[in-house]
């Protein structure tokens, strides 16, 4: 090697010459327009997805920002625990029995009573899930939802780690197995997800959709009120627009003391449950 | 420097038999690896241990032991180039070699780990700024194209590259950019070091993780331990081949180094755990800690595997004169550091995966806790991956010049 060098070998010496950091500035400048150019701009092998992006969900800010948010009431005193609401999910949604998107729970209040807890996703405002994907995978749609993007999904399960309420749950494997509730408790409305993503209850996202679409109004109309709501046979869950003072949902919201899960955690959920009669 | 006619002889790893048995276990541990692997692709993440209550495991401890092992590349880097340090300049090389060994391991570890492996470029494209893993993924790609460009000098000496001098002269150009590359490096280096423990650190549902303390460990436990795996691959090449590596004064001075890095670690390590264990202690830290002293052996992997193995053992092995001048207790306090980070790794994400979360306004209900020991497929794309790490440890030291023109 050089060994012109080997006098000064014992210091670490800047050899650049005025070429050298011209090169390196020039290098520096290409970079700057290679990188756009590359990424977003018309060289992109992903442009036309990172334009999909930055056109698709909403980027910034948290919860519903259109005219509506989706919310849902749920009566702890009226809830009898009879688990329609998981059956229905589970058949509607083509849910993996043994791991259902809406769990029923036995629990007791302090003075010992029974009463049942049921918890869907509660489409937190300040979702940790949302936070922490790696790609966007999950996010907040205009109306408050927790969505789940399947094709953009990789599997890395961070989302799930980070769920407070245990909401999530990952595909392990490719689907084969039949639907034990279907058709007694319905029919799929929706594709199985595919192996190697995550998944969890979407407020039946797709009948809100269509319901809409058809000029109907979602929590009145049954055609676009989430499978759970229609079948409970107590009507201890109510679902609305939060951001209509008139719609059920809000009166009940308005009218009667509620709790959310785990609002010390700050994660503002779009779930209100109306606590038993009697108090926690 | 001493310029002894030993060590003007370019370093050589000899074809010896021994040699052709090691590269034959490597072989071994590739077709078990491969074979572990491919199961994985073709049936699914269905036959790990993992499950929805433990969806992070071994493959996650590795991933995250293996880039905090690495770790010795950027540490170092800094300490000669940016610290000026210039005495450790013998070291920079291998140590840049042992770093892209541990960061490769490492993205060829969480290829197999993530549920669609066919998408792993998509945090490239479809970023979520807001997400620490993002962050990680990011700096990780950035760093392994700068350790890439530091070593690319390296590479283009061998005599391969002596039929396209267009390209040594690129790679001598990119040499004089080193001490660019190390600050660079530093900068990116300290950030997703530590945000690999912010990946715990900020998950408010769990009392366990949810701590400031948590990155600050992550980084120091890896200053700390990384250089030590770079000392303790130099002895062992020395052993092998005969032949003076790295002068002995480098690396001693390189572990006495890691041993006042173990200590400051331990003293962070100390106060968390008075901090969260004893003076600020919640209720659910609390129960936390009692159910994984009652379901695990956590006290005794905390106390046996981070602080004996991966602090004190080390320590003493680094700083005491007698144990610091002899190769092979460098060696061994090399390795329990290594444990000791594993098992670091290990506690933190697997530990805190068996507390699971509470989110019930009532009285009795509580999700079971979480149980998890690695499948043999798991095990079995471990060694894959130590496997990988360790060919490529035995042929850059084959075929680079490692430890010559160092002084350049």
């Amino acid at each position: 090697m050089e060994k012109k060098n080997k006098s000064k070998k014992k210091k670490i010496v800047l050899e650049l010459t005025r070429s050298d950091v011209l090169k390196v500035a020039a290098a520096a400048l290409g970079s700057i327009i290679a990188a756009p150019l590359l990424t977003t701009g018309p060289l992109s092998p992903f442009g036309q997805l990172k334009q999909k992006q930055l056109e698709g969900p909403v980027e910034d800010g948290h919860g519903a920002t259109g005219e509506y948010h989706w919310g849902m009431v749920i009566s702890l005193d009226q809830c009898i625990g009879c688990e329609y609401c998981m059956r229905a999910c589970n058949a509607t949604n083509d849910v993996l029995e043994g791991s259902p998107w809406n769990v029923v729970i036995a629990e007791k209040t302090t003075a010992g009573n029974t009463f049942f807890l049921s918890r869907p996703c509660l489409h937190c405002q300040n979702a940790p899930c949302v936070e922490v994907c790696p790609v966007k995978a999950t996010y907040h749609r205009e109306d408050g939802l927790v969505v789940m993007d399947y094709d953009r999904c990789i599997g890395c399960r961070y989302c799930q780690v980070a769920c407070p309420y245990d909401a999530r749950q990952f595909n392990w494997e490719e689907r084969t197995d039949v639907n034990q509730y279907v058709p007694a408790w319905g029919e799929p409305e929706v594709e199985r997800r595919p192996r190697g993503v995550i998944e969890k209850c979407t407020f039946c996202i797709h009948r809100i959709d269509s319901g809409l679409a058809k000029g109907l109004m979602p929590g009145k109309d049954r055609e676009a009120t989430p499978a759970c709501v229609n079948i409970c046979p107590v009507g201890a869950r109510t679902f609305g627009n939060l951001k209509d003072p008139n719609s059920e949902a809000s009166q009940l919201i308005a009218t009667s003391p509620t709790l959310r899960l785990r609002d010390d955690l700050g994660t503002d959920t779009s779930v209100y449950y109306i606590s038993p009669k009697e108090g926690m | 420097m001493t310029t002894s006619a030993l060590e003007r002889k370019p370093f050589r790893l000899p074809i010896s038999p021994v040699f052709l048995i090691w590269l034959g276990f490597l072989s071994v541990l590739l077709l078990i690896g491969v074979y572990s692997a491919i199961a994985v692709f073709i049936n699914g993440l269905y036959i790990t241990n993992m499950s929805d209550a433990v969806p992070w495991g071994l493959w996650i401890t590795i991933d995250l032991s293996s880039i905090a092992l690495g770790a010795g590349a950027f540490t170092l880097s800094a300490i000669v180039y940016i610290f000026g340090i210039k005495r450790l300049q013998p070291i920079i090389r291998l140590a840049v070699l042992v770093g892209f060994a541990g960061y490769t391991s490492a993205m060829l570890m969480l290829l197999v780990d993530i549920g669609r492996p066919d998408r792993f470029w998509h945090p490239w494209v479809f970023w979520n700024v807001h997400s620490v893993l993002w962050e990680v993924t990011m700096c990780i790609t950035v760093y392994l194209l700068i350790l890439v460009t530091e070593f690319a000098p390296v590479i283009v000496e061998t005599k391969f590259f002596d039929r396209w001098p267009v390209l040594r002269k690129f790679g001598h150009f990119l040499h004089k950019l080193t001490p660019f590359l190390a600050v660079l490096g530093l900068v990116i280096s300290l950030l997703h070091q530590s945000s690999l423990g912010a990946t715990y650190g900020i998950i408010k549902s769990r009392p366990f993780w949810f701590k400031p303390s948590m990155p600050i460990m992550f980084v120091l436990s890896a200053i700390a331990s990384g250089p030590a795996v770079t000392v303790a691959v130099a002895y062992v090449l020395e052993w092998v081949t005969g032949k003076r590596t790295v002068p002995h004064n480098v690396l001693q001075i390189v572990t006495r180094f890691c041993g006042v890095g173990l200590l400051a670690y331990g003293y962070i390590k100390f106060w968390d755990m008075a901090a969260v264990t004893y003076y600020g202690r919640t209720p659910g830290v609390s129960s936390a800690f009692a159910l994984l002293q009652q379901q695990t052996p956590y006290s005794f992997s905390f106390w046996a595997g981070e602080v004996m193995l991966g602090i004190l053992v080390p320590a003493i092995m680094f700083l005491v004169p007698r144990f610091n001048k002899n190769p092979a207790a460098a060696v061994l306090g090399a390795v329990s550091a290594m444990i000791g980070i594993i098992m670091h790794r290990w506690n933190v994400t697997v530990g805190g995966l068996f507390v699971p979360v509470s989110y019930s306004p009532g009285t009795v209900f509580q999700l079971p806790p979480g149980t998890y020991f690695p499948a043999p497929v798991e095990w079995g794309v471990a060694i894959l991956v130590i496997g990988y790490a360790l060919i490529v440890l035995t042929l850059g030291a084959y075929f680079l010049p490692l430890f010559e023109n160092n002084e350049h």
